[in-house]
């Protein structure tokens, strides 16, 4: 059957979800149209009037008003049902979903916000997860411009009951404008960037206990907008003039060095489609296995020169948010450090390519062994170990790109720097991911130059 | 539901299985008819599969299919598993499968069993993986 939620063809087996709502509706159709019942629904009925009553307002738009209004007569559980339905439709079925429905999507959401229905947090978390890194289609910026106008139009209103969900917003927006501000699109993005802009700009200087929140990351991510001049004053603040944070435990930008992000966040920047095939990769497939895996996840995320950009949010999210168990790690499946070499290899472009270095390495710099973990870090290692002798050229670019980094991620903090890789090479010994440092510093083919460098940065006091 | 590894040429139409599209070949017609070859496989096995009509342009490398009442025999010298007259594919997913290109069910020698010649037997093995679609190095 062709669906009229999905742009899905007659081959592909309807999903289960959308079975459920459809039948749903069209089981107590009737009892969608006023007027409505006064009789308090059992809970099997309430269930099904939720599930009815959601399929209406995304596939009727014209009776979408009317569907609501029965909503908000029969809820009695704040909502939740309703809203972990709409959570279950973003993450299974968003790419696919025809303009309309979207559209509607994007309507009710605003209704549920508006009602604060229970989980709406997270209905807003997996929306933002939707708008994809590097892709200038109208689809993805529409997505991007909606809810970007929604964070400020309804800022009261979620500052007081979720304030977490703007800190999400943040880290969201402040990943894409640095594509967007970097896009040749110029005309299409205009009013979008400048939205982007302010909404980012309000939360940082209004709410800056929000970057708290999200802690080390956010710095890098400013980093990007530098050349932005609302953001060039942010950081003059951010390094010159922390009071102007209006957050008294804030004096000094190497605090945000210190807070650990979670990997809520980086689940933000990726689809759930991509999360469910990375994990998988690394769950079930076999090193060695992998090329067919690799070139289909290449064909349907990373097709456009463009999308590449996704890879830096990748790379953080294998090394944060995946972490392999030992049964797995011990196995012959393949390991996180052999798919980040792959990905770093597809690069096209150098500022890219850059940043996935720095992604890999963000940990490093300021590790500390009794908050921070060894899996953050040993994706990095591995890859610069397994890739002597056959593909030393990668040890090399890596070692240089970390010697590069301790000296200019932050001349000023140098010192906190240089504490913070010695302490990730010794707890990469001490946990023993590699025997010792030797393997770097007395292997054969790599350049005099870079060893030498390695031995300075070990002897430092 | 079978594994590749279990399923047997014959002349039925009662194959269910569960498997990943590898690869596919170019489509060509036959007659006035499109055709199209592709290596599939699951967990244990891989196979040759012949795709008919529109399913040609309809499938793409990376999509899991669960095929119903399909059929394992001969068509024109090539051993193949397809949909037939009887069944169906869905694509039910994509990605998300392991699977194996050794054996290649296509690329076994088969012969009737000597205790009951409506059924087939392996004799020995023509290749280890498909000679067409070859693994990726």
């Amino acid at each position: 059957m062709v669906s009229s939620f999905t742009q899905g063809a007659s081959h592909e087996a309807e999903n289960p979800i959308e079975l459920s709502l459809r039948q749903a509706f069209e089981s107590i159709e009737p009892k969608l149209r006023p007027p409505f019942s006064l009789n308090i629904p059992n809970p099997d009925e309430y269930l099904e009037l939720n599930q009815a009553i959601l399929y209406g307002i995304l596939c009727e738009p014209h009776f979408a008003k009317t569907h609501i209004k029965h909503l908000h007569a029969i809820v009695s559980d704040g909502y939740a049902f309703f809203v972990n339905l709409l959570v279950k439709i973003v993450h299974q079925l968003y790419p696919k979903l025809v303009v309309s429905v979207k559209n509607q999507l994007i309507w009710v959401t605003k209704e549920m916000v508006h009602v604060l229905g229970v989980g709406f947090d997270g209905l807003l978390a997996s929306l933002l997860r939707q708008i994809i890194e590097g892709d200038f289609s109208d689809g993805n910026l529409w997505l991007c411009f909606e809810l970007a106008n929604f964070f400020l139009d309804k800022w009261n209103y979620i500052l007081e009951e979720e304030p977490l969900v703007l800190s999400s917003a943040l880290y969201v927006y402040l990943r894409l404008l640095a594509d967007h501000c970097r896009s040749p699109n110029n005309e299409k993005l205009g009013t979008l960037k400048q939205l982007e802009i302010d909404l980012c700009v309000k939360i940082v200087r209004e709410e800056f206990h929000l970057c708290l929140k999200i802690g080390r990351d956010v710095v890098w991510l400013l980093q990007n907008l530098f050349h932005v001049p609302e953001f060039r004053a942010i950081w003059k603040d951010l390094v010159m003039n922390p009071s102007q944070f209006k957050t008294p435990e804030f004096t000094d930008i190497s605090q945000l060095y210190c807070i650990r992000t979670s990997s809520r966040y980086f689940l933000l920047r990726i689809t759930p489609e991509m999360e469910s095939y990375l994990r998988f990769l690394l769950t079930h497939v076999k090193l060695g296995q992998q090329k067919r895996h690799q070139m289909w996840f290449t064909r349907k995320f990373l097709s456009e020169p463009s999308r590449e950009t996704v890879i830096v949010d990748l790379v953080r999210f294998m090394c944060c948010a995946h972490h392999p168990p030992n049964e797995i790690i011990q196995s012959d499946i393949v390991p996180r450090w052999a798919i980040i070499g792959w990905l770093l290899k597809s690069c096209r472009k150098s500022y890219v390519e850059a940043n996935v270095k720095l992604a890999l390495f963000y940990d490093w710099l300021f590790f500390n062994e009794s908050v921070d973990n060894i899996m953050n870090i040993e994706p990095a290692m591995l890859l610069m170990v397994h890739s002597i002798p056959k593909y030393v050229d990668m040890t090399h670019t890596l070692v240089e790109f970390l010697l590069l980094l301790v000296d200019n991620f932050d001349v000023e903090r140098k010192d906190i720097i240089i504490k913070g890789v010695l302490s990730a090479l010794r707890a990469l010994v001490h946990k023993g991911v590699v025997p010792s440092i030797d393997v770097l510093t007395s292997c054969a083919t790599l350049s005099p130059v870079l060893k030498e460098g390695l031995g300075r940065l070990l002897n430092v006091k | 539901m079978l594994l590749l590894k279990d399923i047997v040429p014959a002349a039925q139409n009662n194959i269910d299985t569960r498997f990943i599209l590898l690869d596919k070949g170019r489509t060509t017609l036959e007659g006035q008819n499109k055709t199209c070859l592709a290596l599939v496989a699951d967990e244990t096995a891989a196979v040759h599969y012949q795709f008919w009509g529109d399913e040609c342009d309809v499938f793409e490398p990376g999509d899991i299919i669960h095929l119903t009442n399909g059929i394992f025999s001969y068509h024109r010298s090539n051993l193949v598993l397809r949909a037939g007259k009887r069944g169906r594919e869905e694509k039910v997913g994509e990605f998300t499968m392991a699977f194996v290109e050794t054996p290649n069910l296509s690329e076994i020698h088969w012969i009737p069993d000597p205790n009951n010649s409506k059924k087939y037997v392996q004799e020995y093995v023509i290749s280890p993986h498909s000679r067409i679609f070859p693994p990726i190095a």
